[in-house]
């Protein structure tokens, strides 16, 4: 249940001296930091957060107080009696917290005495229990605990609200609190007379401090863009010293080490911490310019407030503390910036200066946990109490108080270098943590049931494809990994473990157990992280682990240096013995505990992680229509890389920080890497516009870019708000919330009247890339007096289209198909041309099959086939097999000259075309070759030459087309059709299908073409496009509704009649044209005598 | 040319001309789908459909001869289907059997009936008859196990007659960068995996098969890893063969393939924001055949 519980030495913390930052989302205002410098506390509308900073990757302690009204203030109690106490205001009142008790129980007092919002609370420096608060209600209260019901003391100046009031360190009656531009301090004793009144700032005052040793000094920062210093002894009219800085200054405190102040801009000042040198000695300008001697700087939002985080040894007689600042940023994070010794040097702070009397050590420890419960009946009554009258139900679902992980896991980032500048900048993943939190992202169907970044193990859950009765199943698979300190150092590769499992046989465990050692072995031996393959592994991907080495690092990882981690290490290893121990504890507590309903929030589960891997959206495209047109669509030029382009950043760099200092020129340098790190889930898209939406609402300038994604995030929020993953880790109100805050700004900003290009459709004609063309299919013949005449004719067309290799191959054609009477002039010759007659119109149709120039094939395809075809047909009645081996026969016998008792029917002359049409076209140059021993050749083998090409045509079909294809050629007609009617050329189309329809039986075929049950039709789906269409085109006119036959109304298929208009269902339809020729609804008409005549 | 800027208020992720090209239809994250009139140089804004709870990644038009009838799927999970009566449109169906986001929808070749086939991201493909009587009967398939990115029909044409509707075939492309081949089986009443096409190294967002009817089956899939393949089978029978596009990588991720009406020309798009034209020459390599950028 547990993870890393720590030691109680600040000397064993591994972030101290480093830095980290975290992200913390949910609208936290104010900050503080335990005395021991263990925890820091973040008070917000949703409650308090506990973070343990010694454990960043832990989810924080939540203490829920859901309240409509902002936190002014949190203060940790400084005192070693009271260290879990935590004071935060709740508008006019003012709570106190004890950590040390349950969540639900903390709030051990409510101090309510302001009758308008708490600006300020300060405890008081030597006594625990007291301590001041201040309001805008002008009044300065200073509370007892040990009666807290009211203030004991109260001050007011009534003219103005108090912005701060802090204790003198040294004089524990004196106080000071500002009001507006003035400062007044006060002495307890004296009522509410102030002892002095500090006058002097042109605006008001937002922070005060006393000096730590100097009982009369007191330093106020105000909006006027100046620090004063003033020592109300020497004068309380004039400040010592004036520092102007050209910033509104927000808070200006002393440093506890040194002599030195630091100070935060309230606006401006590039969200930096400033620490600067405090000249106090007589003689210096009164009035100077400021003069940082240090900045800390790296937030892309103002900082909220700063800390001091330090440790010293205990019952140390020397000075030798060590100091860390801890900001809190409106761009939600939470930094820790290590402080170097030139600093302190430059501060005049003495290290190991001997001391007067040891310092106080606070216990160092951890508040973030849970306290265990006791079962004293008291507490469980009183428990009792609170949760039916005050909680309201904010905490009785154990989901509620968990804060997500995962999420919360990927907001940290934390920082072995030195550096102080760049620290925040790196776009390299540092450690398992972040690996965790990229790859949870990247996996939503994998669930992370606990991640223990600390202590290096993690336990996930995931189904994969490794069923052994079927490929399909997907099994569910629990698996614990334990992570090496040193992870991902060469040889120091996880180690997997599958939980037993009903489905999984102990071989197949055993075969991806070992599976997944050898690619985290290979992995870590190139000092690569190894989760994402795995896991990737384990979801049935494919891993190619020879590719590892040139494969783009998609983690950008980097081999972290081994030495960097030696402290961990032996911290970890005495973690993993108390992960033990309090895992055991942990157990027993929780069998105990009834209404414990938050044991711990290692219990972690990702509840919330849709298994969402819809793909990351289309903002560009292109679909083609049937008449050539191209519509693309785009999105805004430049928009789309910019976005890309964040997005990018955003998941190389783990989702933090990636506002500021983006790098993109390393970014691209590989280009490999670039877009093969893009996000391809719609899911991880989404940070990076909520990143934006935070950017833009509390930032005055926004961008065109930064528009579109944001109401790209709007969406997504809209959507899913069960879904909120990454940046969001409070419950969904809390995004929601967010995100409707910065709605409206969006839409105004979309809908003003200076319209913004986001989108374009574009719909471009590229029909000259496209063969087929309407204005081609308008004048094209089919039929006509001779095939010649309509290759001729089609060639013309072409020309005059500009059309001229089309109007060539025409033209060819028609050669080929040139009048037969001068065939049969050079008789022998027609079989050697028949030959290359059928390569050449095979070669025309494989170079039109490559060109896909379906127009042309289905033309040539009914010129040189169908036309017989069909038409011998429709002349012989059912018996054209016969007839055409009539035909061969006359042809093997006479050679001489064609029997002319077939010319009465067009079939024969189509046929005795195709087998001697070659001629003109082909003779020229074969002839002089051929005609000497033409007549020395027997008519033997012209037998033979013939026997061949009636071998390929075997059956009916004529030759110069290959008779296997006919249902190729059938499918180009039938496509052309298709064309044909995109293209609205329905004559034509009818025209074309007559080729493709093998003539019925005459009693149906009347109407076959219209229906697709006719029975005996062998494609009958050729005709239904029409039949359909009749019935939608004609949808509105009331006639036709019912069925003229059975009067029911007409669905799906029906028949109707060309010239009288009256419908019938196809069945009815059937049925009654065997019994009659006439319209069924008596109008006179003859409509099966109509179909014949069209 | 037709240019419409800043339809819609978010980024568009489809855009479809009817059968007649005389209406565009184009989807958005915005939720909303618009009809435009289109004729010559001129559009006209005719409505906007609301109805879906997210992002609405594709439509497609129905034949003409099942009426004017849309079909578009969004993020929600949802398939609708849209119908205009009148100058009327109004929602006709829902079709809500995916548990995620739908990224794809197609409607059959004509000649299969109004049968709507739907790829989701919740790893399933669902392919749906609308029945005369109002019913519709799903047919939910396990596709892809991470995810289905994109479904797309076999055209009709090339089988023949009669027993074409049992011909029917599909491909899918999914998030475990596999193209795979469905075919109907009438005895199981299902769809069947044919094939599966390995080639790509990364999640194949979209295929598009060749409605030409030449012999060789075409087909073309793009994908994530910045590759598009082209694959080809002769006789809608025997392997797969599988042929780059191009060897180099395209210079963005690719999103959308779309073959024009005879199967000559192919345009793919993607993350560049960029078209590309495709053409095929005589030696069958692939040739650019021109550009669109906006």
């Amino acid at each position: 249940m547990s993870n890393y519980i720590g030691g109680d030495d600040a000397y064993l913390s591994n972030t101290f001296g480093k830095s980290l930052s975290l992200r913390v989302d949910g609208r936290f205002k104010a900050v503080s930091i335990s005395p021991s410098g263990r925890d820091v506390v973040l008070a917000g509308r949703q409650g308090l957060y506990v973070v343990d900073l010694d454990d960043p990757f832990s989810a924080p302690r939540w203490l829920h107080h859901i309240t409509s009204w902002e936190v002014a203030d949190v203060q940790w109690s400084p005192h070693l009696s009271k260290p879990g106490w935590v004071v935060s205001t709740s508008n006019q009142k003012a709570l106190v917290w004890n950590l040390a008790r349950s969540s639900s129980n903390a709030i051990e007092h409510v101090l309510h005495g302001h009758f308008r919002a708490i600006s300020d609370i300060n405890f008081h420096p030597q006594h625990p229990e007291i301590l001041a608060t201040c309001s805008i209600d002008t009044y300065v209260h200073s509370w007892d605990m040990r009666s807290p019901r009211r203030a004991y003391y109260s001050a007011s100046v009534w003219s103005a609200g108090v912005s701060q009031v802090k204790w003198n360190y040294q004089n524990p009656n004196v106080i000071a609190s500002a009001h507006s531009n003035d400062v007044y301090v006060w002495d307890l004793r004296k009522g509410c007379t102030p002892l002095h009144s500090l006058k002097g700032h042109a605006n008001s005052v937002n922070s005060i401090d006393f000096n730590k040793f100097n009982e009369t000094e007191i330093m106020s920062s105000s909006n006027d863009g100046t620090v004063k210093f003033w020592n109300y002894a020497i004068s309380d009219k004039e400040p010592q010293r004036t520092v102007v800085t050209d910033f509104p200054v927000a808070r200006g405190r002393y440093l506890p080490f040194g002599k030195g102040f630091c100070v935060m801009p309230l606006i401006g000042g590039n969200n930096s911490v400033y620490l600067a040198e405090c000249v106090t000695e007589n003689g210096s300008e009164p009035v100077c310019k400021f003069q940082p001697i240090y900045v800390f700087k790296g937030h892309s939002d103002c900082v909220s407030d700063f800390l001091w985080r330090v440790r010293h040894s205990s019952e140390s007689m020397i000075d030798d503390r060590e100091f860390q600042l801890v900001t809190w940023s409106k761009d939600c994070d939470l930094r820790l910036w290590p402080v170097n010794e030139t600093t302190y040097k430059k501060v005049h702070f003495e290290q190991f200066a001997p001391l007067e009397s040891p310092l106080v050590d606070h216990l160092y420890s951890t508040y973030r946990q849970e306290p265990p419960m006791s079962r004293n009946k008291f507490d469980y009554s009183r428990q009792m109490k609170e949760h039916f009258v005050t909680k309201s139900g904010s905490e009785d679902t154990r989901d509620k108080n968990k804060v997500d992980h995962l999420a919360w896991v990927s907001g940290v980032k934390l920082h072995h270098a030195n550096s102080p500048h760049d620290l925040f900048e790196q776009d390299k993943l540092q450690n398992l943590g972040e690996e965790v939190s990229m790859i949870g992202h990247k996996f939503p169907k994998v669930v992370f049931e606990k991640i223990s970044v600390s202590t290096g193990s993690l336990i996930l859950t995931l189904s994969g494809p490794w069923s052994e009765r079927s490929p399909d199943d997907l099994v569910f698979l629990r698996i614990e990994a334990i992570f090496p300190p040193n992870y991902p150092c060469k040889k120091n590769d996880p180690v997997f473990k599958i939980e037993e499992n009903r489905e999984l046989s102990a071989s197949k465990s055993k075969e991806l157990t070992d599976q997944l050692q050898v690619i985290s072995a290979k992995h870590t031996e190139l000092g690569m992280y190894c989760l994402e393959a795995c896991l990737r592994f384990l979801l049935g991907e494919k891993i190619n682990l020879d590719a590892l080495q040139d494969e783009e690092q998609l983690l950008n990882f980097d081999v972290v240096d081994q030495a960097e981690f030696e402290d961990l290490s032996s911290l970890d290893s005495s973690d993993m013995r108390s992960h033990v121990a309090s895992g055991s504890s942990d157990l027993s507590d929780e069998e105990g505990v009834m209404y414990d309903d938050k044991t711990s929030i290692e219990g972690f589960t990702e509840t919330k992680l849709d298994l969402d891997t819809t793909p990351v959206p289309k903002g560009c495209g292109a679909t083609w229509t049937s008449s050539g047109l191209l519509v693309c669509f785009f999105a805004l030029e430049g928009k789309l890389d910019k976005k890309q382009h964040n997005l990018q950043i955003l998941n190389q760099r783990n989702y933090v920080n990636s506002k500021e200092g983006q790098k993109p020129e390393i970014l691209f340098q590989d280009d490999l890497s670039a877009s093969s790190s893009r996000p391809k889930r719609y899911v991880e898209l989404h940070p990076a516009s909520s990143e934006h939406n935070s950017e833009n609402g509390v930032m005055a300038s926004e961008t065109d870019s930064n528009a579109s994604s944001d109401s790209f995030g709007d969406v997504w929020n809209d959507i899913v708000r069960s879904d909120i993953t990454l940046r969001t880790k409070l419950p969904v109100y809390s995004a929601f919330g967010k995100n409707l805050t910065l709605i409206p700004s969006d839409d105004g900003k979309s809908n003003a009247s200076t319209p913004k290009f986001k989108n374009t459709v574009l719909v471009k004609d590229f029909s000259h890339l496209i063969a087929d063309k309407r204005q081609l299919a308008l004048e094209y013949k089919f039929t006509g007096d001779s095939l010649e005449s309509i290759c001729k004719h089609n060639a013309d067309v072409a020309e005059s289209q500009g059309m001229e290799d089309l109007a060539h191959s025409w033209t060819m054609m028609a050669n080929l198909l040139i009048d037969r009477e001068e065939l049969q002039t050079c008789t022998f010759e027609w079989s050697f041309d028949g030959l290359g007659d059928r390569w050449f119109v095979k070669e025309a149709m494989s170079f039109f099959e490559k060109s896909k120039n379906v127009q042309m094939l289905a033309m040539l395809s009914c010129i040189l086939m169908e036309r017989s075809h069909w038409s011998e047909i429709g002349a012989e009645g059912r018996f054209p097999r016969k007839q055409q081996n009539n035909v061969v026969t006359f042809e093997s016998d006479l050679h001489t000259g064609f029997p002319r008792s077939h010319q009465g029917s067009i079939a024969s002359s189509v046929k005795s075309e195709d087998y001697f049409s070659p001629h003109q076209f082909r003779s020229k140059q074969p002839k002089p070759q051929l005609l000497a021993p033409s007549s020395m050749i027997p008519d033997v083998k012209i037998e033979i030459l013939h026997d061949e090409t009636l071998d390929l045509i075997g059956g009916r079909l004529p030759p110069l087309l290959d008779p296997a294809e006919e249902s190729k050629y059938r499918s180009y007609r039938y496509q052309y059709a298709e064309l044909l009617f995109y293209w609205g050329l329905l004559i034509h189309r009818a025209e074309l299908l007559q080729f493709n329809t093998p003539l019925p039986a005459p009693s149906d075929d009347s109407w076959s073409i219209y229906s697709r049950s006719a029975p005996d039709s062998v494609i009958p789906l050729n005709a239904t496009g029409m039949s359909y269409k009749f019935v939608e085109g004609e949808a509105t006119s009331p006639f036709i509704v019912n069925c003229n036959y059975c009067e029911l109304k007409i669905e799906g298929f029906c028949s109707t009649c060309g010239s009288c208009q009256h419908i019938m269902h196809a069945h009815c339809a059937k049925e009654w044209w065997r019994v009659s020729n006439e319209c069924p609804s008596g109008c006179g008409c003859a409509c099966v005598d109509v179909f014949d005549r069209v | 040319m037709v240019t419409i800027s800043n339809a819609h208020s978010e980024l568009i992720h489809d855009a479809v001309l009817d059968y007649y090209g005389k209406r565009l239809a184009t989807c958005s994250s915005d939720k909303t789908i618009k009809i435009f009139e289109v004729e010559n140089d001129v559009h006209k804004l005719v409505e906007t459909l609301h109805g879906h709870e997210g992002p609405v990644w594709q439509v497609d038009w129905a034949h003409p001869k099942f009426g004017v009838i849309l079909a578009s799927c969004s993020y929600d999970g949802k398939v609708l289907i849209w119908k205009e009566e009148n100058g009327r449109w109004t929602q006709i169906a829902t079709h809500a059997a995916h548990s995620a986001s739908v990224n794809s929808v197609k409607w059959a070749p004509h000649e299969y009936g109004p049968l709507l086939l739907a790829a989701s991201s919740d790893g399933k493909v669902s392919v749906v008859e609308f029945k005369e009587n109002g019913t519709t009967e799903p047919i939910i398939l396990d596709a892809h196990s991470i995810g289905v990115n994109t479904a797309s029909w076999a055209s009709a044409a090339l089988q023949d007659g009669s027993n074409s509707l049992q011909n029917r075939r599909f491909v899918t492309g999914g998030a475990d960068n596999l193209v795979k081949i469905w075919k109907y089986s009438p005895e199981a009443n299902t769809y069947l995996v044919q094939d599966t096409l390995e080639g790509h190294t990364d999640w194949v967002r979209d295929v598009a098969w060749s409605p030409s009817v030449l012999l060789r089956s075409y087909l073309a899939s793009v994908s994530q890893d910045r590759t598009c393949i082209i694959w080809t089978q002769e006789n809608s029978q025997g392997p797969w063969k599988k042929q780059l596009l191009k060897e180099e990588k395209f210079p963005d991720v690719l999103w959308r393939a779309s073959w024009s009406l005879s199967g000559n020309i192919l345009a793919l798009s993607g993350g560049d924001n960029k078209v590309t034209l495709w053409k095929e020459n005589l030696e069958g390599k692939w040739e650019p055949a021109g550009e669109v950028e906006q």
